[in-house]
């Protein structure tokens, strides 16, 4: 018998709390679709459902403290047909608003030097309404909000991008 | 009862001298007699204390300028119980000397009383304390303390206050604008303003955002790889969008691989959490999931055998769809690979507590 003692980490941090919800999801999934998983669009349907599990775990890790995980728990109940048309119509928006921003860009660099003496809320107008769409609920929140959200959902972003990958590279040799 | 008898004394004295010429040498020898009684009694009576400390600044500030002095005693109330900073005294003499020099005091020792209860009287006694913890060893920062007896009584937000305690002490430059700040300020003066701003109530809550947003921003481009470096909010900004947008899109590409990889295969977790154990540190996983799996795993143990050969079979017809994906993005899955774990977690502890505290 080895007596394998790994360091000990918290077991209630968020990445733990992430990890077990997330395998336990995976796992139903796999249990749930035994048959035809080589087609593109079971790959495809799983592929939404594993993502989804991953962002709906990821929010049940940080339970309701965070705004953002509020707004995404509410956005995976009551949206949980429309996944797909959901998917599509977001990568569109989303090709698109890079592109838009990388116009805004060139101008936003000339007109943020001339106005980085006033005010700040007027300088992170644009970034702000980025980073408003693509953080989860941050439509509703004021800038110092945003930005507290947004580092939270960036830390558990990280967190979840890790657990995944060492999940992935375990099943994937 | 040495402290009362202290305070008789300065009284005595400077009554004494009231008659005399008022002049900024007078004032340097009244600030020595205050140093002297100050540091004497460095007991902790405290209400002899601020009766001292009190009396000084503006039986000093009377001498200087106005023969008000029934006004200014009376208009200075001692709240004593609001005095709990440190005692920074030598340096109280040298504040002295210099708003002896500076005759803006005498215009807004009369001034500060109609403002006292103005909305945009500000606080600064909270500065000085803060001020002497962190830098003790500059006069400067501790120039408020004797303003703090009287200026301690206003109750003003507390966050407006150390926001502009760390904005007048990183920007205040030269002395003089200091002094000249600090003229204002003592006794009755509210707000601290750096030279040439606005002092509105508006402005300064403006400024106090401000400077809650920028700590936000600096906090992110911690959190943010590669922000350090970059100068500029704005570009700061850009930085995190797209910082966000990465994870996102990793979070999808490794969801589709999950997707494409494991078809068929049951999720060991045990197995999975004694090598995640080791690389991600937390080896609690198998004693929270053990239970719940140990009759799936006894069943599945057979089937592994089976399970790899399906991986291979099932690898290979994805793989087209893989590289589609790839080839789209591969400096995503670049990343992805290159995703030094072990580093990141020990930033991203750093970042928990940060983020907790």
């Amino acid at each position: 018998m080895n007596k394998y003692n790994p360091p000990r980490m918290n077991p209630s941090s968020l990445r733990s709390r992430f990890a077990t919800r997330f395998l336990r999801t995976l796992s139903k999934i796999n249990a749930q679709k035994p048959t035809s998983s080589s087609s593109p669009t079971e790959i495809f349907r799983r592929y939404r459902r594993i993502k989804a599990a991953a962002d709906k775990s990821m929010a049940y890790s940080v339970r309701s403290r965070r705004t953002w995980s509020r707004a995404m728990l509410w956005k995976l109940r009551t949206r949980p047909c429309g996944r797909r048309s959901v998917k599509t119509s977001t990568i569109i928006k989303s090709r698109e608003a890079r592109k838009t921003r990388h116009e805004k860009q060139n101008k936003n660099t000339t007109t943020t030097t001339t106005t980085t003496t006033g005010e700040d809320g007027v300088v992170f107008g644009v970034e702000a309404d980025e980073l408003r769409e693509l953080v989860p609920g941050g439509e509703a929140m004021d800038l110092y909000n945003l930005l507290d959200e947004t580092a939270h959902y960036i830390k558990c972003l990280t967190t979840q991008v890790q657990v995944m990958k060492k999940i992935a590279d375990f099943y994937s040799p | 009862m040495e402290s009362n008898a202290g305070t008789k004394e300065t009284r005595s004295n400077l009554t004494a001298s009231d008659g005399g010429e008022v002049t900024a040498f007078e004032s340097l020898q009244f600030t020595d007699e205050i140093h002297r009684l100050i540091l004497a009694p460095t007991t902790d009576n405290s209400s002899s204390f601020t009766a001292l400390l009190e009396l000084p600044p503006p039986q000093a500030v009377e001498l200087l300028h106005s023969p008000d002095s029934p006004k200014l005693i009376a208009a200075s109330p001692p709240n004593v119980e609001d005095f709990q900073g440190s005692f920074r005294f030598p340096s109280n003499s040298g504040l002295i000397e210099r708003d002896a020099r500076f005759s803006l005091f005498s215009g807004e020792a009369n001034n500060s009383n109609e403002k006292r209860n103005s909305p945009e009287s500000k606080n600064v006694s909270a500065n000085p304390e803060k001020n002497v913890k962190s830098e003790p060893a500059e006069t400067e920062s501790s120039q408020p303390l004797v303003s703090d007896p009287t200026v301690e009584k206003r109750s003003i937000k507390r966050k407006d206050r150390e926001n502009k305690v760390k904005g007048s002490t990183k920007k205040s430059k030269t002395v003089a604008n200091e002094n000249s700040e600090d003229a204002e300020k003592l006794p009755y003066v509210h707000v601290r303003a750096r030279r040439g701003q606005a002092t509105d109530s508006h402005s300064l809550a403006e400024r106090a955002r401000r400077e809650k947003i920028n700590a936000r921003m600096k906090l992110l481009q911690e959190l943010v790889p590669g922000c350090n470096k970059i100068s500029g909010t704005a570009l700061v900004l850009d930085e995190i969008i797209n910082h966000v947008q990465s994870l996102q899109r990793q979070v999808e590409f490794l969801s589709m691989r999950l997707a494409a990889v494991n078809p068929r295969i049951d999720f060991n977790l045990d197995s999975v959490f004694t090598s995640e154990s080791g690389s991600l540190m937390d080896s609690n996983f198998p004693s929270l999931v053990m239970p719940a799996i140990w009759p799936e795993v006894q069943g599945n143990g057979h089937r592994q055998q089976y399970q790899h050969q399906w991986h291979l079979d099932t690898l290979q017809q994805p793989v087209w769809g893989r590289e589609e994906v790839c080839n789209n993005y591969i400096t995503p899955e670049n990343s992805l690979l290159t995703y030094d774990s072990s580093a990141n977690s020990a930033t991203l502890q750093a970042n928990h507590l940060k983020m907790e505290l």
